[in-house]
């Protein structure tokens, strides 16, 4: 009985300090996550404020009421088309990079194309900085007459975007059992019917995550932007920083502009939660 | 049956499906390779031939001009600076990312109800555009308006005015809290899903034998998860050597030139002030040292591997 | 319909010759059973013939002609995977119908070629499945009717039962068998499991190390095997080699075993084997054909032999008890209550018609 009653006793301590454990993690956790997401939260409300909220001082932390006139004004000024541009720019791009790339990742994840050399060449690309690139590309296009035009700006997003596109999806693929494709093939189909009535639609996750990511690092680049474009085709990210240094009631713009850039962001972090360590480890890591 | 099959014998006739499937390995990569070729061999062969030239703003001479530009970079100090600048922003962010990134994971890698959504919030930053992430740390690290300044002063007890982004006291720690803040959570989501893969076996067994925590950690957890933190060192530091976009929109490289990095100061060259030889020769070095810096990291990791 | 054909074929996987030499003429509507150890090359040689891997030198030849550089579609065959490889995004009917659509066949027809198939396959109730919701059973069946519905004109199968358990295995054997007899088209199956290939084959082929041991119909591999591979690698439990000599007492040849009994041969291998005498052989007897002394009708040909029992593993119908001739286990199938236990003394009867005499270092059966 003083057994069973001792048991009772320990049994209630521990759960009571699992339970503190729990609450003291809980509150880091919710910490830790508040102090991330301040500066987005910080931005979003800036975006929403008016020109007398953004500057005061001391600083606004919630504003008063939410206004759209700050994104109104972007789009009365026609500098919302910068999104626009980024947007053709991003999915175009995309839509080549994942077409290219997910039939030579087939070669590489099926053929061993090139040996090990080739797919290691490809990922190499991936690492030089884009400055690097971007300089002899730049005397390139002058030379062509490509500067600062749509076709300019997608045919380097999806070279850029290539290797890691690649790399991406021939992991995809060596997922992908041998034995269906060699099925097809005896059932009678061509090389290019067993890659898209087999290998596609099994890859088809793979496909959408690697896309959603290409898309998200054309939409989010800078330096190409910056350099390969003028007036006609500038993408938001060159727009965002047209409003720096300039005079303070900018600010409106830069969040409201930032705003704009980020939102694809949050869709695609929403829609990509199963994908999102395979996708930024390029595929080192299979979370 | 004997002349229905010799009509249909498939080494004689030419058949475009026959042909297509017999060189697809070579049909599908090829089109990738060629526009690969486009970023990867055309730029490296390109500054290599411009550097050898003396073009800049004044003039277009393409004559060969031997090693001039190359002599030319020994002689450039703030090159070496901006490479010396670069170097600290790694050498000061890569390790405090991991770290960060490495208790974070530990935290969220018991059982968390909401887990999910902790995750998705917390993986913002380091999917948002690094330029918008350096135009928000603009606003926040304004001396009278943003926020920063309003939390430290009271935490100080009286009004603080720091001038992050100009006085050269704080140029360094500004540029380095908002890369900071936009990679660790890479780090975190990295290193968490590495922590997950590790087999609790391995752990469970040693903390039968008795083995204290720290023990557990250094010993079995570290070295189970060191390939993907290998990995996730190598994305971050290939990174950080190319650290441009969160710069910019700081400070521009300043104030002068203390906080410009190598990709900022060849950006200067290039395009603000057209020196077009110089800058390739610039290129080129940075070529040939990330091969290497690449090539050894490769190395070092296969190394550990068996 | 279709005969193969193949002569001198051989496989290198980089330095490893996957299959070396291999001469094979399988005639049309014939159920042939390629058997033999994992790694012997079987499993190479049947995709060969499908045209998955490329052969480095040798002819492989379907109803004559050449199929040697043919893509693996323009073969007309059809193939079961060990591991079924059904397409998971397609439901049962899409499966089945995969390859008439890859073949451009007209809908009406698909539908009546699936019905069919499924009908005989009784999957008539599945075909809205998806490869997932199926049982191992019955996506085995769905793996079949994917193939059958083709009309190709040679079936292959590759260790197409090996991931089912044991009942539905032997259930599946009998289901081949029959659609076998029923459409009578040539079917090249591979597997590592000799009793598969015992019950299924017209003709083994018994391969090891990339070569072919030995082929012929079942029964004659089982009795009069060639050399001491085949003869152990066939019947379960294996045949026992116990090593020995041949020795002639009072002019009569025997075989003597190391722990001095000597049985002698019938009369009629007196002959064959009187001008090999006094020379180590092999001794190779079943287990079923060492039988307990029942003291009553001795027939002719059949040798005592006394034993002690060291290890007795009952299996319901039979018993198998185990005793030593040297160093030797020997494997004697006795009935289900003949002996006790452990340690019983036995007196045996060795059919001596059914043995097999083998040299002791070409291992070929004398």
């Amino acid at each position: 009985m003083t057994i069973e009653i001792r048991a009772q006793q320990i049994r209630k301590r521990q759960n009571r300090r699992n339970a503190m454990k729990m609450a003291g993690r809980y509150c880091l956790a919710i910490g830790i996550t508040l102090v991330f997401i301040f500066p987005v939260y910080w931005l979003f409300s800036i975006s929403f404020k008016t020109p007398d909220e953004i500057f005061h001082h001391p600083p606004v932390w919630f504003p008063e009421s939410i206004q759209f006139d700050n994104y109104g004004v972007l789009f009365k000024d026609g500098d919302a088309i910068t999104v626009w541009n980024s947007l053709v720019i991003a999915t175009v791009s995309t839509v080549f990079a994942m077409f290219l790339g997910t039939i030579a990742a087939y070669s590489l994840a099926r053929f061993k194309t090139g040996g090990q050399h080739l797919g290691i060449w490809i990922i190499s690309q991936r690492m030089l900085p884009p400055i690097v690139i971007v300089f002899p590309i730049f005397l390139l296009y002058v030379w062509l007459g490509w500067v600062d035009t749509y076709h300019g700006l997608i045919i380097l997003y999806t070279a850029f975007n290539l290797p890691y596109v690649i790399w991406m999806m021939r992991g995809y693929m060596e997922d992908i059992p041998i034995e269906l494709e060699e099925s097809a093939l005896v059932d009678g189909c061509s090389r290019w019917e067993v890659l898209w009535k087999v290998v596609l639609p099994l890859a088809r996750s793979g496909i959408f995550a690697t896309a959603v990511f290409t898309f998200v690092f054309a939409w989010n680049d800078f330096i190409f932007a910056l350099i390969l474009s003028r007036t006609e085709v500038t993408t938001f990210p060159v727009q965002v920083t047209h409003y720096f240094g300039g005079q303070s009631n900018f600010w409106a713009k830069i969040a409201a502009m930032s705003v704009l850039g980020t939102i694809p962001i949050f869709i695609a972090v929403a829609i990509m939660q199963r994908f999102l360590v395979r996708g930024i480890s390029m595929g080192a890591v299979k979370g | 049956m004997d002349t229905l099959g010799a009509h249909r014998s498939p080494a004689k006739a030419f058949s475009a499906g026959r042909f297509a499937d017999k060189n697809f390995k070579y049909l599908t990569i090829a089109p990738a390779v060629f526009l690969i070729l486009l970023i990867g061999l055309f730029p490296l062969v390109y500054t290599l031939m411009v550097s050898f030239q003396n073009i800049n703003m004044m003039e277009v001479d393409t004559s060969f001009s031997g090693l001039m530009n190359y002599e030319m970079l020994f002689e450039e100090s703030r090159l070496w600076l901006s490479l010396g600048h670069t170097l600290i922003f790694t050498a000061i962010a890569l390790p405090i990312e991991l770290g960060l990134g490495l208790l974070m994971a530990l935290l969220f890698l018991e059982r968390l109800p909401g887990k999910q959504i902790f995750v998705a919030l917390l993986v913002l930053p380091t999917m948002m555009s690094p330029i918008v992430a350096g135009a928000v740390w603009r606003l926040l690290f304004d001396n009278r308006y943003g926020p920063i300044n309003q939390i430290l002063g009271w935490i100080a007890g009286e009004p603080v005015t720091i001038l992050w982004t100009i006085n050269p006291d704080f140029v360094y720690p500004a540029i380095l809290i908002a890369e900071v803040w936009q990679w660790t959570p890479f780090m975190f989501l990295i290193l968490l899903a590495g922590l997950s893969n590790v087999d609790s076996a391995q752990t469970e067994a040693a903390e039968i034998d008795g083995a204290p925590y720290w023990l557990i950690f250094y010993k079995i957890i570290i070295p189970a998860i060191w390939p993907v933190m290998a990995i996730a060192l190598l994305i971050r530091g290939l990174d950080l050597f190319r650290l441009f976009d969160v710069v910019y929109a700081l400070t521009q490289g300043g104030p002068g030139t203390m906080t410009e990095t190598i990709s900022v100061y060849a950006y200067v060259q290039g395009f603000k002030q057209f020196e077009t030889s110089f800058t390739g020769a610039i290129a080129f070095l940075v070529i040939i040292m990330l091969t290497v810096i690449v090539i050894y990291a490769l190395k070092k990791m296969e190394l550990v591997e068996k | 319909m279709a005969r193969i054909t193949i002569t001198g074929l051989h496989k290198y996987y980089g330095n490893h010759h996957a299959v070396r030499g291999i001469d094979l003429d399988i005639p049309e509507g014939e159920f042939a059973v390629l058997v033999g150890p994992s790694g012997c090359g079987k499993s190479t040689l049947l995709r060969s013939i499908a045209g998955l891997e490329s052969v480095n030198d040798g002819a492989i030849e379907i109803d004559g002609e050449l199929v040697n550089d043919m893509r693996p579609r323009d073969r007309n065959l059809a193939m079961v995977f060990q591991n079924y490889a059904l397409y998971p995004h397609m439901n049962v009917y899409e499966n089945i119908a995969f390859g008439l659509r890859a073949r451009k066949t007209p809908a009406g027809e698909i539908d009546k070629k699936v019905t069919d198939a499924a009908a005989l396959l009784n999957l008539d109730l599945l075909l809205d499945r998806l490869p997932r919701q199926l049982s191992g059973g019955q996506r085995q069946r769905v793996a079949i009717g994917r193939a059958i519905v083709r009309d190709a004109r040679l079936f292959l199968f590759d260790e197409p039962l090996s991931n089912l358990d044991a009942q539905l295995r032997d259930e599946m054997r009998g289901e081949i068998k029959r659609l076998h007899q029923e459409i009578r088209k040539t079917f090249l199956y591979v597997t590592h499991d000799q009793i598969e290939a015992m019950t299924m084959a017209d003709r083994i082929v018994l391969m090891r190390d990339g070569i072919i041991e030995q082929q012929g119909p079942p029964l004659e591999l089982f009795e009069k095997p060639t050399n001491k591979f085949v003869a152990g690698f066939l019947g379960s439990p294996s045949m026992n080699f116990i090593p020995s000599a041949l020795v002639t007492e009072d002019g009569k040849v025997s075989v003597k075993f190391e722990d001095g009994t000597t049985l002698l041969l019938p009369e009629d291998r007196q002959s064959k084997y009187a001008s090999q005498a006094e020379r180590q052989i092999i001794f190779g007897i079943r287990p079923e054909h060492i039988s307990r002394a029942d003291g009553s009708d001795e027939r002719v040909g059949v040798e005592k032999y006394q034993s002690v029992i060291d290890l007795v593993l009952p299996t319901g119908s039979r018993t198998y008890g185990t005793f030593h001739i040297g160093r030797t286990p020997v494997v004697a199938e006795l009935q289900a209550h003949d002996v006790k236990g452990a340690g019983t003394a036995l007196a045996l009867l060795v059919d001596m018609n059914r043995a097999i005499l083998i040299d002791p270092d070409t291992e070929i059966v004398i």
